[in-house]
């Protein structure tokens, strides 16, 4: 067997290795714009506020890994956290079990209508945005009747970090791992948002890389009539893959409703597109069947570390918008041309 | 014969697909009112001689000539300009829009649209859509369209296919008409009795060359078959075809009266166990349909499957599948994942069931991808994506996944299309291997002398029917030829 | 010939008859029937009905615009930033000056789609984020102005409905009817129904893109310019851009514009946001949450977009 490196697989890392430049760049510019950022905290914090995002985007990935689209994420993911608050008085296990059905509903609804019906999954999800919008509304003043605060132990979840040492008590200082350099910055990186994602992103990246709906998620993405052909149901795949991305929703939902620790209705909404630039920017095609959640990961890191930078020079929202944008379109611009050359 | 001024001149003209040569030093000289005949078989160049003439594509070299003037056409647009005129056997009409606003996108004048239209005998009403108009009045309109700009030189491909006779009358006259005001038609047609009948001289391609332009008169029947043949002695064929080999005469499939889409009328025949059964047609005689309705992929209209004696009915590919058929589709594009790698390519069908979604077990994968890449020689060094590879290598993954799944019958249709010679070898060598395990092949071609080299046995579908049913040693490729043409051959 | 127009013209007639019956039901909810409350039907129709029929136009050529929202925005916080406190020639001036940078803006847009090969899909979501910030930038905060007399040319004064219904008519008597009968509009339709067969037809497919885009931004321009005239002001937030932006699309879908592309009028579109608007309207006078018109509204546009899909398949099966 022939083990020679061939040429894609270089530039494809190349692509890798661009985004992980352009990440260390921005981390440095940040840093030299205030030495704070350098500090082990700071970077706690980049994971912390990269999390939800970074969840959001994994049910985006996959999503457009069949060459679909999930444009009602945002209300998905508001939704479940609205559902857990409300919810809470009943006790924390059913408001969650009361959330993850949901996501699996609406998420089974958008795969049913792209998959068996047909529908352009842009104009489904945009419709099923609008309708859910709808429903919340309504629902806020009638049978989602409750509190709007995010139940304590979920606050907790969702700031701190999973290592408590508030209890500790050691019988002198030099025993008491506080006390030693670093410690309290890696308790603190280690936030539960920092833990979720990675937890998540392995099972995510384990999917797509290690099991056989991974295959086919590419597969049907790349050419769905090929699929069809070797055999397989792509409706079958189309509705697991919304409904493993409204999970992946609701989740980035619940715990950006800890992280704010109330919820509203416009709680997810500037995550949407983020979502899917970062995506984009990680070097998934919005065609579907090639790209991954390692790209998706670095386009999250390069994204809040983008709107960290732009809050530090005090950019105001316009300013950071224009960028984002045009960012966006380099970067898919970049890729576009990477492709055609190869 | 006519005026021997020369309309047009193409001199070593050459294009190539990647590795793949389409044209190779091609030569074609239309002189001016003359109908002139342009013939090959399929994948000898003729398509993409047109598509150059025509400005859809550009040649890599060589030249053309109008009026003695050298010329590249830029675009279709180009090409209309300087007088030179297509009607596609897919008329290159608008569907969604009327055909008034069809006719206004090309610039062409209503009434003489309509005036054109009438000298046909035929009435069509401009603000219908295109896309609601059947295609032989479709083709018409187009053909109406193109004299509307009173062209130099009309090319016809293939416009008397599937079309009723009288319309092939009207459109034999309109060639005359034009030859008469002196103007030039290219014809491209498989019927070689209207060549014979129409053209003042014909020529034909094979292998991306000229290899004969004669004057077409009675009988030239012949010598067009001779040429599209070439000479019979070509290469050393390794594979030993010693036909009938393992067939112990047990029926896998059955195939009852089948009929659909606008060619299949009443298809009936049976494939063995341990035999590769070929099929021979024209192009568009809906043999790619009778593929897709036996891969599971489309529905007969009527007629029954028999799969080992049991009616079998198929709903979706894996249906057949289940049943063990397989279908190596003839568009390469439609079975592969272009961005994905040979393994994920040859693992895919692993996964139809949803049993299957889980964990994959890595080591047992990679075995049997390395099976499959060693018995089948593919050559891996693109192997990140597939879209990388040949041609050949490029089937012999989608035949690859067949091995892996296994299977009992293989579809393959036209697997040898635009692959080298040494890929095509190797694939003959694998299909009689099947055969000699006991599996079942259905093998379509449109290069007929595969079928000797490869099957046990062939039929001939013409009109929607089995025109003929001929053991190996019959099915050379002159027979092959003229019982496609409808011409019956001795059994 | 007349039926044949007739079934072309099916769909709007549907609409029509939609918008009749939902026009008169709310009506019906009106102690009285006037001037006045025709102008507001009108001036509650016009910024959606224009924006519509430019994303209608797009998507007959086989484009999508997500931005085209964010498009109206900017030229709205533009026109009210730049023609405060102004007299009525530079207003006049200024609007026209502001339309064409709407044209420019989308010609900008299909030259990208066009050169970068990017999908209109990904090049708009980012163009979307881009314009929003601009017009953020020029209009920080919700305000401006325009010249009372051309606030009154575009809405008309109490209670006249005739300036408003002649900004909705006259872009379609004048651009639309005039595009649709030239080549460049046919060519327009032919990118959208089948790329090759219009290749093959001799039209300049990259070409007629920018052309497309350009088009759907002058109707975001004037979508854009008549919510200055309405509102006298002008508010830059990215909700405002995305809500106009999906209701663009669900007025071109249910006035019968196929996603597909090739297919579909502007007229539709602009009877279409009187369905919009009516439905809303008509279930706030009841005391219903205006929640609940936005979840019909969600609903109606898929199963319309369904329905438009399993239609179409039936009588092109041929």
């Amino acid at each position: 067997m022939k083990f020679f490196r061939p040429l894609a697989n270089i530039r494809m890392s190349k692509s890798m290795l661009s985004l992980i430049g352009i990440l260390f760049s921005l981390y440095i510019l940040t840093g030299l714009l205030d030495p704070y950022n350098f500090s082990i905290p700071a970077i706690g914090n980049v994971f912390y506020l990269a999390a939800a995002l970074g969840l959001l985007a994994a049910g985006q990935t996959i999503c457009m890994l069949t060459g679909g689209i999930d444009l009602s994420l945002a209300m998905i993911a508001t939704g479940a956290a609205f559902i857990v608050s409300v919810k809470s008085s009943s006790g924390l296990l059913v408001a969650l079990s009361l959330a993850l059905l949901y996501c699996i509903v609406i998420g089974a609804i958008n795969g049913l209508a792209i998959g068996l019906l047909g529908m352009n999954p842009l104009i489904m999800t945009l419709g099923m945005n609008a309708v859910l919008i709808g429903v919340f509304t309504v629902g806020v003043t009638t049978f989602l009747q409750g509190s709007s605060t995010v139940p304590d132990l979920l606050v907790t979840l969702s700031t701190a970090s999973i290592i408590d040492t508030s209890g500790w008590i050691f019988d002198s200082v030099s025993a008491d791992p506080r006390s030693w350099p670093f410690f309290t910055s890696i308790i603190d990186i280690l936030s539960w948002p920092f833990f979720v994602w990675v937890l998540i992103s392995a099972i995510v990246l384990f999917l797509l890389a290690k099991t056989g709906l991974g295959r086919l998620i590419y597969a049907i993405g790349d050419n769905a009539q090929a699929a069809k052909l070797a055999g397989v149901r792509v409706w079958q795949v189309q509705v697991t893959t919304y409904v493993m991305c409204a999970i992946l929703g609701g989740i980035g939902g619940i715990l950006l409703g800890g992280q704010s620790g109330a919820v509203a209705l416009s709680l997810a909404n500037s995550f949407l597109l983020p979502s899917v630039a970062a995506v984009v920017i990680g070097g998934t095609s919005i065609m579907g069947g090639i790209g991954g959640y390692k790209g998706t990961m670095m386009g999250t890191l390069i994204l809040t570390l983008l709107s960290s930078l732009l809050t530090t020079i005090n950019s105001s929202e316009a300013v950071k918008q224009m960028i984002y944008g045009a960012i966006v379109l380099a970067l898919a611009w970049t890729y576009a041309k990477i492709s055609e050359n190869a | 014969m006519a005026a021997s001024t020369s309309l047009l001149n193409i001199q070593g003209l050459e294009k190539a697909y990647g590795p793949v040569t389409a044209l190779k030093n091609a030569n074609f000289q239309v002189a001016a009112g003359e109908i002139h005949a342009l013939l090959g078989a399929n994948g000898a160049g003729k398509s993409t001689l047109v598509k150059i003439l025509t400005g859809v594509i550009s040649g890599d070299s060589g030249t053309i000539s109008l009026h003695g003037k050298e010329i590249t056409f830029s675009s279709p647009d180009n090409a209309r300009q300087n007088g030179i005129a297509p009607v596609f056997q897919d008329p290159a009409l608008i569907p969604d829009i009327s055909i008034q606003r069809n006719l206004a996108l090309t610039s062409t004048n209503e009434k003489r649209f309509i005036s054109e239209i009438s000298a046909m005998g035929l009435a069509v009403n401009l603000n219908e859509i295109a896309a609601n108009i059947e295609l032989p009045l479709l083709r018409m309109i187009d053909l109406a369209r193109a004299l509307s700009h009173d062209p130099e030189l009309l090319i016809l491909d293939e416009i008397t296919a599937a079309l009723p006779i009288d319309l092939s009358e009207k459109v034999i006259a309109i060639m005359n008409a034009q030859k008469q005001k002196g103007k030039s038609v290219v014809f491209i047609s498989h019927r070689l009795a209207e060549i014979e009948e129409i053209c003042d001289r014909a020529t034909v391609l094979r292998d991306g060359i000229n290899v004969d332009t004669f004057v077409a008169s009675q009988g030239s029947e012949e010598r067009i078959v001779s040429a599209m043949l070439g000479d019979k002695n070509r290469g050393n064929s390794a594979v030993t075809n010693k036909g009938n080999s393992n067939s112990n005469n047990e029926t896998f499939l059955q195939v009852k009266a089948i009929s659909g889409g606008k060619h299949l009328k009443d298809l009936s025949f049976e494939v063995k166990k341990g035999e590769v059964l070929g099929v021979a047609a024209l192009e568009g005689q809906g043999q790619d349909l009778l593929f897709e309705i036996l891969a599971g992929q489309s529905k007969a209209e009527s007629g029954e499957i028999f799969v080992n004696d049991k009616k079998a009915v198929f709903s979706h590919p894996s249906d057949a599948i289940g049943l063990g058929i397989s279908f190596v589709p003839g568009d390469r594009k439609s079975a592969l994942m272009p961005q994905r790698s040979i393994r994920e390519n040859l693992a895919l069908t692993r996964f139809r069931g949803i049993s299957k979604w889980g964990v994959i077990n890595s080591k047992d994968e990679q075995s049997r991808v390395d099976d499959a890449v060693a018995s089948l020689q593919i050559d891996t060094r693109a192997s990140s994506q597939v879209k990388r590879l040949s041609g050949g290598n490029q089937q012999k993954v989608t035949i690859g996944r067949w091995v892996t799944t296994g299977f009992d019958l293989l579809l393959c249709f036209d697997p040898t299309r635009g692959i080298d010679v040494g890929t095509k070898q190797q694939i003959y060598e694998l299909l009689r291997g099947f055969a000699d395990q006991g599996k079942s092949v259905l093998l379509f071609t449109s290069e007929l002398r595969e079928i000797q080299l490869v099957c046990d046995r062939a039929i001939v579908i013409y009109e929607g029917k089995v025109q003929a049913s001929l053991a190996i040693e019959k099915c050379t490729e002159e027979n092959l030829l003229n019982a496609a043409h409808g011409i019956l051959v001795e059994k | 010939m007349n039926l044949i127009q007739l079934r072309r013209q099916s769909w709007n007639l549907a609409i029509i008859l939609l918008a009749a019956i939902l026009g008169f039901w709310r009506v019906s909810q009106l102690p009285q029937f006037g001037a006045y409350e025709a102008r507001t039907f009108v001036l509650g129709i016009l910024p959606i009905a224009l924006l519509s029929m430019g994303q209608a136009i797009i998507i007959i050529g086989g484009g999508i615009n997500l931005a085209i929202g964010a498009e109206a925005v900017l030229i709205n916080c533009l026109s009210a930033k730049y023609m405060q406190d102004t007299s009525f020639t530079k207003s006049l001036l200024l609007a026209i000056v502001f339309i064409f940078v709407g044209v420019l803006i989308g010609a900008l847009t299909g030259w990208i789609i066009s050169v970068s090969k990017i999908a209109d899909i990904v090049v708009t979501l980012a163009t979307s984020f881009l314009l929003v910030g601009v017009a953020m930038f020029v209009m920080p905060q919700p305000g401006g102005g325009i010249n009372q007399t051309l606030a009154d040319l575009i809405s008309g004064k109490v209670p006249n409905f005739i300036p408003p219904l002649i900004c909705l008519i006259l872009p379609l008597l004048l651009i639309w009817i005039p595009l649709y009968r030239s080549k460049m509009g046919v060519a327009m339709y032919a990118i959208g129904s089948s790329k090759d067969a219009a290749f093959l037809s001799g039209v300049n497919v990259n070409m007629t893109r920018i052309k497309l885009y350009a088009f759907g931004g002058l109707f975001a321009g004037l979508s854009g310019l008549v919510l200055t005239g309405i509102t006298l002001s002008s508010s830059p937030f990215a909700n405002i851009s995305n809500t106009a932006t999906l209701n663009s699309v669900a007025g071109a879908v249910l006035g019968g514009v196929a996603l597909s592309g090739g297919v579909g009028g502007l007229v539709g579109p602009a009877l279409a946001a009187l369905v919009l608007y009516f439905i809303p309207t008509i279930l706030l006078a009841y005391g219903i949450d205006p929640s609940y018109s936005q979840i019909i509204t969600g609903a109606l546009t898929i199963v319309v977009v369904l329905l438009g899909g399993l239609l179409r398949k039936r009588t092109v099966s041929k």
